[in-house]
Order: structure tokens, then sequence, then C-alpha cells
């Protein structure tokens, strides 16, 4: 903090500056040397992009470390806290310490400096100096301690002063290990390399920017310095390097070298370009103030292009157009003056000219910003916006989903999240290969690909229940899978293990199989007004990878459309997902967006209640034990009358007095007509003809 | 003038004989122990009022009469009660047949909620994809192609590009053409749903649009790659930060209670300015500081601010006629704060003993 009061007068505990600078959009983390302050929130669980942490404001009593959110590369730096801190407190900015040097000199540098690249780097500043390289002064280190920065020299320790005071990334290169004395500014050769301060030997690519001697890199442009040219004690003679580097470049190589330097997070934000020659005043004086050295000739500045600082108009309106309250004319003028614009008067606002350590402004809505920053976000008012229009209805798929969760957790299942990844091994049997859809890096192979069907997420969370002492395990996920030609599809999964009925003492538990599924089914499909058919599989069809042959069906829609699959998980595969051995699940999957896709969209028609009575009659049969009772059903349905109103399978019977190959199916017919109470020589006539064509067609044998 | 209570007694045990029913026991007892015009009470009115050398020997028979009407009436309702026992009694005592009840998943209870908040201010609840292109989920949202969100370090992307918008896309009120293109990452936010909704529809504006997000992190307490958002926006032609504040200050008390209060503190985000991360007061210790709130008094719920002229543009509105704020709810964050759970993967990995505590 006394680093801090070089620049502002702040009497405040660290506690309140920290809580003043947060309500400001600098978060403080830690405050070491001083209780911690009443708002230090932490632990956000990545909801927006993560910001970086820059040390500030080191000192002898107290430091706060603030994180620095990515578009504020101005307030990585002591000056720049500093400047927040005065315009918050409307207290003076001291200018930073004079750059007025002790040794002036009107010859030039034994130096020369080219820019080859000014793309890459539009300017480059530098000063050669005579130096005996040493410690640098208690004062000096406490300070590059206190900001997390080890002390190494003073030539070094004074680049890392001016970066941490003014935030100006600085290099100092021992003079006379450069080729030629001179720096060019380029891109790498094919094939050339350097050796880093770190000791790396690193590889260069043509993309990268070098600052090179005569005739190889001597360090990689604003990330790191080379090991060859690095000061030492032995150092006579130095030059200080300040530049301005593009940001993308820096990022671009910071991140191919997979080298982060307190460097290249300056750069790679974008550092100020008017800050170069200033910079390295200041540490021209600095060096010479701790008597480290002496500067030998002119301060080079090659700057080709300069850039005309960024204008914006300000219309003074605005701050309340986007704000909701008015803020007085001339506290909006003394935030900005204080933050270092310049104010013209316009006639509706300000003509604004924005300086060029702030690269983050370049429109109107950013001053609006700074002035809501400093105004303060507690002083606005809270208000409702005005409805002007009847809301826009929400999307059917919203409400489609809550009936499913209603009819499903009504039927027992427990609503499931799981994750849209899983193993490419676990994806395997649920799709074909050329349908899986891969993660370009994933985090793990637990995470390879994304899940081509919501089942394999559900049978390891059953696998993960049946584990810890669940018997009966009934999970269901409403989510989206994904498959390589269909995209991203919306589904419910659904997996039952365990008991079909509910364990009570009055009864024997019974185990769960595919008609308590099914029956699930028919109840989901009902909610939606459709009676599905449940059809067997063609041997090649995609559900047959995973459900048992036999005991597996395509659920259909009446108009034939393929709504899902309902049936019993492949022992196999219910092993590579960590069930344990011997537990029977069974699963379903249907199409949410085919579901509903399919739903009649017509009102309901109530339909008058029956006024005559109906008659029922029972009817055995011995068919084939192959024979699939929907078949024995299409045929009563074909020959009967109008008047037969339902069939309802009640009993199927093998065993005792059956033939081996038979089975005895028995059904209940209802019959009834809406105009009249039929008459027993009616249902005799109709039964008789039911009996004859089942004789014909499954030469089946009443009992 | 009584001199004997004997009368009464035979009366009493003929009616008490004819007797059936437990309504015709209650009437009995009324006509003979009423407080008021019963039998005994009507006696031993009699009695106070008699020469004093008889009252003592009438009291005495009277008090006797009553100890017996009581017992006989308590002997007949006991014996009333036995005679309705069935034959076969069931064990009352041993369980109900159970009702399987499934439950709706914690983070769903919490979207449902946040759903039914904003559907009562107006708000349309829509979905979109999961899979995005980098045009929906950065670029039309003001995120530069060198912004460090957009690294393979943070981003999942697709091996290979994928047609996501089959059966998908909504709508669209606008003639202005859809920036339609192959997706090659899993969107890392909801706020790709701004700009989706924004294509297909003029202003006004107000939806909220729920669902998974995916980030490159690793499982721990509190990350996981994949998480639920819900996302708002709101435009119109004089929306400001003000209503911002409104709006989600009714948000906090809805889900905190009606005491919660809302603090405003400036941050960054590329597609919002003026942006704000939004802390409620914690509701364990009322703003006072505990290891809920790591002693600050206020917890982190979500982040907003109002949309940027930049995205305004991309979507083709008049960023000078339009304003409208956004903002961007982390269900897991808030579902972890009200329901008190420290290890985030609780969430994802379905034990049936933590599904089954949330009641509906
Ligand atoms: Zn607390």
């Amino acid at each position: 903090m006394s680093w801090l009061r070089d620049f502002v007068d702040v009497r405040e505990p660290a506690a309140e500056l920290a809580q003043l600078l947060s309500m400001r959009g600098f978060e403080p983390g830690a405050i070491e040397g001083a209780p911690p302050g009443p708002l230090a929130p932490e632990g956000r669980h990545g909801a927006r992009p993560r910001h970086d942490t820059a040390a500030s404001d080191p000192s002898d009593d107290g430091v706060i470390d603030f994180e620095i959110t990515a578009n504020r590369p101005d307030c990585m730096n002591v000056l720049g806290i500093a400047r927040e801190v005065s315009t918050a407190y409307g207290r003076p900015l001291a200018h930073p310490p004079a750059a007025a040097r002790q040794t002036e000199s009107s010859t030039a540098a034994p130096l020369a400096v080219t820019i080859e690249d000014p793309d890459l780097c539009p300017r480059y500043a530098a000063a050669v100096a005579e130096v005996t390289v040493g410690q640098s002064p208690a004062w000096l280190a406490n300070r590059l301690l206190a900001a997390g920065v080890r002390p190494i020299n003073t030539i070094v320790d004074v680049t890392n002063y001016v970066m941490i005071e003014l935030g100006q990334p600085m290099h100092a290169f021992d003079l006379d290990k450069l080729e030629g004395r001179e720096l060019r500014i380029r891109r790498a050769r094919g094939g050339e390399r350097l050796r880093t301060l770190d000791g790396e030997d690193r590889a260069l690519t043509a993309d990268m920017l070098v600052i090179a001697d005569a005739t190889r890199p001597q360090a990689i442009g604003g990330v790191m310095g080379g090991r060859e040219s690095e000061v030492g004690h032995a150092t006579r003679r130095i030059a200080f390097e300040s530049a301005y580097f593009t940001p993308s470049s820096v990022r671009r190589t910071s991140k191919r070298l997979g080298l982060k330097t307190e460097a290249s997070a300056r750069f790679e934000r974008g550092a100020d370009i008017g800050a170069p020659v200033w910079a390295l005043e200041r540490a021209c004086a600095l060096m010479e103030a701790i008597g480290a050295g002496r500067v030998v000739g002119e301060v080079i500045d090659r700057y080709p292009a300069p850039r005309p600082p960024t204008r914006v108009r300000f219309r003074e309106r605005v701050i309340e157009r986007h704000l909701g309250q008015r803020v007085d004319r001339t506290e909006a003028a003394r935030i900005l003056r204080q933050l270092g614009f310049t104010l013209e008067d316009a006639a509706d606002g300000w003509e604004v000219v924005v300086p060029s350590f702030r690269v983050d402004v370049t429109r109107e809505i950013d001053l609006v910003e700074e002035v809501a920053r400093h105004a303060g976000y507690d002083r606005l008012p809270a208000t409702f916006p005005v409805l002007r229009a009847v809301p826009r209805p929400s999307d059917p798929r919203i409400d489609a989903d809550r009936l499913v969760r209603r009819i499903l957790t009504g039927a027992g299942f427990a609503e499931a999240v799981t994750f849209a990844f899983i193993e490419s091994q676990a994806a395997s049997a649920f799709a074909p290969a050329g349908e899986i859809v891969a993660i370009a890096h994933p985090l793990s192979e637990k995470f390879a690909v994304l899940r081509p069907s919501l089942l394999p997420g559900l049978i390891e969370s059953v696998g993960y229940n049946r584990r810890r002492e669940q018997r009966t395990v009934r999970l269901f996920e409403i989510g989206r899978r994904f498959r390589a030609s269909a995209g991203e599809t919306r589904t419910v999964g659904l997996a039952w293990s365990g008991a079909g009925s509910a364990e009570h003492w009055s009864a024997k538990p019974r185990d769960v199989d595919f008609f308590d599924l099914k029956g699930v089914v028919d109840r989901l499909c009902g909610s939606f007004r459709l009676k599905p058919s449940f059809v067997r599989f063609p041997q090649d069809a995609e559900g047959a990878r995973y459900l048992v042959a036999g005991r597996s069906a395509r659920i259909e829609a009446p108009d034939g459309v393929v709504l899902g699959v309902v049936g019993q998980l492949a022992p196999p595969v219910a092993e590579t997902r960590d069930l344990p051995r011997g537990d029977d699940v069974f699963v379903a999957e249907l199409d949410l967006d085919a579901l509903a896709a399919a739903t009649p969209r017509a009102d309901v028609r109530v339909e008058p209640l029956p006024r005559f009575p109906s008659i029922a009659r029972d009817i055995s049969v011995l068919v084939d034990e192959r024979l699939p009772a929907g078949r024995v059903r299409a045929t009563i349905l074909a020959v009967a009358p109008a008047t037969l109103e339902r069939v309802q399978e009640f009993d199927r019977y093998r065993g005792r007095g059956i033939p081996d190959d038979k089975t005895s199916l028995s059904l209940r017919l209802t019959f009834r007509a809406t105009d009249r109470t039929l008459t027993d020589a009616e249902i005799e006539q109709a039964m008789a003809v039911i009996v004859f064509a089942l004789e014909r067609e499954h030469r089946a044998v009443r009992r | 003038m009584p001199h004997s209570v004997d009368p009464l007694r035979s009366a009493f045990a003929d009616e008490l004989q004819r007797v059936s029913s437990e309504r015709e026991l209650r009437a009995l007892r009324d006509r003979y122990l009423g407080r008021k015009g019963g039998v005994v009470a009507t006696l031993m009115k009699q009695i106070a009022a008699a020469p004093s050398g008889d009252r003592r020997l009438l009291g005495q028979l009277a008090n006797e009469f009553k100890t017996d009407v009581e017992r006989a009436l308590a002997e007949r309702q006991q014996a009333l009660q036995d005679r309705l026992e069935p034959v076969e009694a069931v064990d009352i005592t041993l369980p109900g047949r159970p009702i399987a009840q499934g439950r709706r998943h914690p983070l769903v209870i919490l979207r449902d909620r946040l759903e039914d908040i904003f559907a009562e201010l107006g708000y349309a609840v829509v979905e979109g994809p999961e899979i995005e292109d980098e045009y929906h989920n950065f670029e039309a949202l003001n995120i530069a192609p060198d912004h460090p969100a957009r690294d393979m370090q943070d981003t999942l992307y697709l091996n290979a590009p994928i047609d996501s918008r089959r059966g998908t896309a909504p709508p669209s009120e606008r003639t202005r053409p859809q920036v339609d293109r192959a997706a090659t990452l899993l969107r890392t936010h909801t706020s790709g749903m701004q700009i989706r909704y924004m294509e297909a529809h003029e202003p006004p504006i107000r939806i909220i649009a729920p669902g998974r997000v995916y980030r490159r992190d690793n499982l721990d307490l509190t990350h996981t790659p994949m998480f639920h958002q819900v996302e708002g926006l709101v435009v119109d032609e004089s929306i400001t930060m003000a209503d911002l504040k409104g709006t989600l200050t009714h948000l906090l008390r809805e889900l905190f209670g009606p005491d919660a209060r809302a603090l405003f503190r400036p941050t960054f985000f590329p597609y919002t300015e003026p942006s704000a991360d939004v802390f409620v007061s914690c509701h364990a210790c009322h703003g006072s500081g505990c290891p809920v709130c790591k002693r600050t008094g206020w917890l982190e719920i979500l982040g907003c601010g109002m949309v940027h002229p930049a995205v305004f543009e991309a979507v083709g509105y008049d960023p000078e006629r339009f304003g409208g704020f956004a903002f961007g709810i982390g269900i897991e964050r808030l579902a972890m704060l009200k329901y008190g759970v420290d290890d985030i993967r609780m969430f994802y990995e379905n034990d049936l003993r933590f599904l089954e505590q949330f009641p509906h």
C-alpha cells in the first residue's frame, strides 16, 4: 500500500480500500497483513469466462491482490489501481515519479535498432547504460517481494519494478553479448532456436516475433529473453528494451510455446502503446537513483506509424437511457477526467479523447460503463420493464417435457441427470461406429464421445445404485442424444431393475419383466393421446444391438413412425456397464419430438356414455405356443361385428393338461350396442363366427 | 317427594335394554346424565329441596344410582363396540401397500421454479441446441477470435462438424436470413440463445432459455464438464439497467425470501456492457458472515448486464433504438446454496438416497 501512496493519498485501511475497488469492478482476493475484507466472494462456478489475477499494491504495510478482468490490462499495475482509487475518492493522482535523468547526453547510443516487422511490433524503444550489477536496496527488493516477484539483481529488478508500477514490461540485454551491437525486431526464421531464461531450448517458427542481434534471436518478443544475453553480475553494459507488441501475436506465441510470463500476460491483453519511452525513462532514472548504472547516449524510439488517439462522441442523454437514472453532468465529466480521459464540450455532451492505456474503450457504451462504475451501481433505482405487447408463447416442448415428468414420477421413476459424454466403448453398442460423434480433445477417456443414446448413462446409474444396496431402481432422464447423421435428438430414457411390484408383506415379490416397462410406455404414449404398436425388430435394427432378441420391441405410432424401443438390456452390454451379474434391466428410449409430432392436434371430443348394458363372453383356446397374442386379437377384430367393444387377454397358461407346443389363451370379449340391448342370440352368433375364424386361421382348439 | 330411586332404576334398565346403537346410547346418556334437565340432575335438585332429615339418605341413594348408570352405560358402550368388530379383523399396525412415487431431479425442480417465476412476468421459455457453431456461441456475442474462452483448453470441440439444426430450428418471424452453420462445439453457455432468438424475432423480447452447457473442466467439488444455466434476455425500446436491477432483485426475493437483499458489482463480459456480478445476502447468516458465505455475508448468484451494442448489430437490431438486458444463472450453484449440497458431483451420481430427499 505504500507503493500505492506514491501516487494517491490513501489513509483508509486495506479492507476498506478493497471494498471500494470491489464495487468498481476489481474483485479483491487475499489481503495480507490486514483482516479480511467485508466483500471477498470467491468460488464462482464458471458461469462466465474466467478472469486473470494480477498482483498489485505491494507494500510493507499490507498487500491486496485484485482479480483484473480481461478488459482492463491498464490496471495490472500500481498506477492503474491508483488511478481508480483517486477517481473513487476524488483525490488527485500524483504524476508518476519524474523521469528526469541525471545525465543528459546528445550523443547517439551505441546500439542500432531496426523494426523489420511493424505489424507485430509497432513500437520499440531502447536505451544503453553502463552498469555495475549488484543487489537492489532493501526497499526496492521488499516491494518486489510483496508483489510476488523474486529480486535477482539491480538491472533485472528495475525492469520488474517498472512493469509492476506502470504496467510496461521491459527487458535488459547484456549489450556485449549482442553481435553487431544491434537489435533487429523480426520474425523467426525456419530452424532458429533460442535457449530462454528458464533454460529451455525452444524451436521457433516463422509466425513468432524475435528480438535478434545481427545473426540470431536473443529474445522472444513480449514473452521471454534469451539465456545468452542475460544480465548477470559480470555484465558491464546493457540495452534496455521497452516496446509495444501486438497482442494477438504475443498470445499466439505464448500459447504455442506453452510459456506464460508476467510480460506476455500484459502484452496479450494490450499494453499501452504510449508508454514505452516514458517507462524507459522511469527505468533509467530508477537505475541511476539506486546507483546501478548510468545511461549512455540518447533514448532510441522506433515508432514508424504513430497511432492517433481514439476519439469517441459521448452524448449526455445516453447515460440516462442506459442506466435509467440521470448522472449529474459535472460528476460524469469529473469521473472521466480523473480516469485519464480528455473531454471537449460538445452540444449534446462531449468529444472524448481516450488515453492510450485504455485499450478497452472504443465506443460510447464504454464511457457509459465508466460513469456507471464510479457513480455506483448501488445508486441505481430498481424498476420493472414495461410490458408493451402480448407475451410470446413458450416453446411447446417445455410443457411436453413437464408432462413426461409427471407421468414417469407418478409411475415411480426418479429423474436422473447424466453426462452427455461417455466412453467410446460404452457408446459402441448403442449406435454404428459411423454415427458416433467424438470430442476433439476430451478431458479423459470417460468423456470421449457424445452419447448416441441416453441409455448407457442411465444403466451406469442403475449399477451405481445396485452396488449401494438398492434392490429396485427405476430411473428416467430427459435429454439430448447425438448422432452424426441425425444431429441432436431430444429423448427420454427409462431403466428399471429389481422388483416389478411393490414389495409388501401381503404378496410374494415379483421381478420386473418386459410387461412392466411396456405398461409404462403405454401410459406415457397414452398421455400424448397415442396408442402405440409394439413391433418385433428386424435382426439388423438398431435396438437389436443392445436388447435381448425376443424380449424387445420397437415402439411405433399409429402411422408407423418409430417412436423408440423397449426391452431387456442384453447381459453382455449390462456387464460392460458395471451392473452386478444376473441383474435384469429393462430399458426404453423414446424420441420426444416424434412423440409430440404424432400427438393429435384437435381438442378431445367427449363420446356419449353408453346407455345400454354390455355383455361379456370368455373364451379359452389352445394355440401354438409361438403364436403372438396380437395375431389372435387381430383375427378376432377382423371378423367380429361392430358391437365388439373390447378384447382383453386375462390368462395365458402352459403346463398340466396342455401339450408341450401349445399354450392356452383366455380372452374376455365385451359386446355392446349403442342403440339397444344385445340379445343372447346375437352374441352367440358373433362368438360362433369368432371361434370359426380362430380355428381356420390358427388351428385353435376351443377349451 | 321420592323416597326411593327404585322406579328410576327399573325405567333405566328397560331403556338400556332397548338400546341397539351408539347413537341411541348417547341419547340415553343425555337423558339421564345431562347437566340440565337430566333425570339424575333433576333428582339432585329435588333432594336439595327435601326436609333436612331425609336429605342425607336420599343423597346417598341418588349418588349410588348415578354411579350405577354411569357404569352400565360404559359397559353397554363397550359391548356395542365389540359387536362392531368383524370376525376377520386386520392388523392395522402392519405397513400399508406402498405407492411408488418418483422424484424430479433437484436441478429440474429449480429449473422449473425459475421458469415459473419468469413465466409470471411474461417471459417465454425457449430451448436451443446443445451443439453449437462458433458464430452463435462466440462471434455474434462479441467474443473475439483470440479470446481465451475460445481456447481448446476451455471449450469442447467436436471431432467433425455436424448439422445440429435438424428439427430444432425455431420458427422465424423475420425476413432477415438466419446464420446457420454446422455445429463444431458443445455450447459453453446458453447465451447463444440470445442470438438465435433475436435472429428469428423482432423486439420486444422477453425470454429465458434454460439448458445444459459444457466446459472443459475436470470433475471436482465445484466443477463439472457439464452443468445447467438459465439465460434471460429482455429487449425493447427503453430497457435500462434499473429495469435489470428491479427484475433480478425480484428473482432473488422469490428464491431466497422477501428479506433477501441484492448487490450488483461491476464486472466484465464481452456481450454485455455495463456488466455486473449479482450477489444475494447470505440466507444462512442474513449477511453477518458465516462459513456458507465465507464470512462475506454475500453469495454470488449470477452474471448480468446490458446487451452490448455489438450484439444488437450482429442480429441487425438498431442499438440506437433498442436497449436490453441479459443474465445467466448457474443452476448447480443455486442448488448447492439452497439445498446445502457441498459436492457438485452428487447431482450426477443419481444416488436414489440423494434424489429421494427431494419431496416432489
Ligand atoms: Zn453467511
